[in-house]
């Protein structure tokens, strides 16, 4: 009988070659033309025909194996264990980031009261040139003294604006460096600043008001200011 | 926020990493049974593929930065990982092959077994059966993981090579290679069947 290969005219498949197409055993199943080569092989080597059977035997066994554990899975409790790390790794991570904004929060605040206890010192005794801020003392200037006749009143301290503008020099006064001068705010009545050169209006003459006074360093008032609130 | 079924793996590791407990249970209940099964596979050990899979998902818990979509997919990602931990574990461990079947949650009975085989075929079926699970574990790692994720797992050539991070055509030649050398083994174990008995 003539061979198939024969009659086709293609070149019979060696054992080599069914080995190794036997072993892929996908390729030979996706191509028809191989898989009847294969078979044709088959049918004329017995020794590759069993190596086909014990090959198809393995593929069998192996599916079985695969079948056996193919609805394996982890146990609950590694399942359990996993959720539980996860919890664990973001509950510390979220107190974590609660802790470092309240640390930052507390960094913050210390901050602003630093800045403010600062700046409330500058704009006080400790902060500003003494020559720009002063206690009135009775004793060093006679505009201060309360029995002055011309109802000088003054208050306890007395804290003026450090900005020295806008005075007007009192008549008879010399302008003198301003390194020397300090800034007193005292509470007099609106009819003193009469002695001092202003027009009064009568009507309001006893009102009492705030008046800044730029103090020379020989305690006399040298000029005068209206803060905007006694205008 | 809810879930899809379809949510990319990206995605919920993104989300999981940001502390989302359900985008993360999402990915576990996603690839903890395929990992389970390549490590129960390659280590014969339920205990030790139970162990893998918890560091797996430790190690996306810990790190998720270390996964970089890039480089591949997520899966591909975990199975590296599940390799590197069965690497560590088959180095630590002398593999000390169960003989005797399990019944838990590892190696079942046999449950496809014809029940028209005759007491003595289903115990031939049953011995030779040992034998291929023994013959697999038995395999270089290269050749077995080729093995079981292809033939076991019965992933694509494309899948397999995906998750062990090679080419597709490494993934043919280990799985031809592989075949062969079963082949080989479990002649040699038919010519002397109880080859653990036979040295005592």
């Amino acid at each position: 009988m003539q061979d198939d290969n024969e009659i086709t005219g293609r070149v019979p498949m060696t054992c080599e070659e069914f080995a190794l197409v036997c072993l892929e055993v996908r390729s030979a199943s996706e191509d028809s033309a191989l898989r009847q080569a294969v078979l044709e092989h088959a049918r004329r080597c017995p020794h590759c025909a069993t190596l086909q059977v014990n090959l198809q035997t393995l593929q069998d066994d192996l599916r079985y194996l695969g079948l056996e554990t193919k609805g394996s899975e982890a146990a609950p409790r590694v399942q359990m264990r996993v959720m539980q790390e996860f919890r664990t790794k973001h509950r510390s991570e979220k107190s974590h980031r609660f802790a470092s904004m309240g640390t930052l929060g507390l960094a913050a605040a210390a901050l602003v009261a630093a800045v403010v206890s600062w700046t409330n010192w500058r704009h006080g005794d400790g902060g500003i040139p003494t020559n720009l801020v002063a206690k009135v003392d009775p004793g060093k200037s006679s505009w201060a003294r309360p029995t002055a006749p011309d109802g000088l009143v003054i208050g306890d301290t007395l804290m003026a604006s450090s900005n020295t503008g806008d005075f007007t020099l009192l008549p008879g006064s010399t302008p003198s460096p301003m390194e020397d001068a300090t800034v007193v705010r005292v509470q007099m009545q609106r009819g003193a600043l009469g002695a001092l050169g202003f027009t009064i209006n009568e009507e309001h003459a006893s009102d009492l008001i705030q008046v800044d006074l730029l103090v020379g360093d020989d305690g006399l008032p040298q000029a005068v200011r209206l803060p905007e609130s006694a205008q | 926020m809810p879930i899809d079924i379809d949510e990319r793996d990206d995605v919920l590791l993104r989300r999981s990493a940001k502390g989302d407990q359900d985008a993360f249970e999402s990915l576990y209940r996603r690839y903890q049974a395929p990992l389970y099964r390549f490590a129960l596979r390659m280590t014969g050990h339920p205990w030790a593929a139970e162990e893998i899979v918890q560091e797996v998902f430790l190690t996306v818990i810990r790190e998720p930065k270390k996964f970089d979509p890039k480089r591949g997919t997520l899966g591909g990602f975990l199975f590296g990982v599940a390799r590197n931990r069965v690497m560590k574990h088959l180095e630590r461990m002398p593999r000390d092959l169960p003989l005797a079947e399990k019944t838990d949650d590892g190696f079942s009975p046999d449950t496809l077994a014809s029940k028209e085989l005759t007491p003595v075929e289903w115990t031939e079926l049953r011995e030779r059966r040992a034998q291929v699970r023994e013959a697999v574990l038995d395999l270089p790692v290269a050749f077995r993981e080729a093995i079981v994720l292809c033939e076991l797992e019965e992933m694509s050539y494309e899948e397999a090579a995906s998750a062990l991070q090679c080419p597709v055509g490494t993934i043919r030649s280990r799985l031809h290679r592989g075949r062969a050398l079963l082949l080989a083994k479990l002649e040699m174990l038919r010519e002397v069947p109880r080859r653990v008995n036979a040295g005592r």
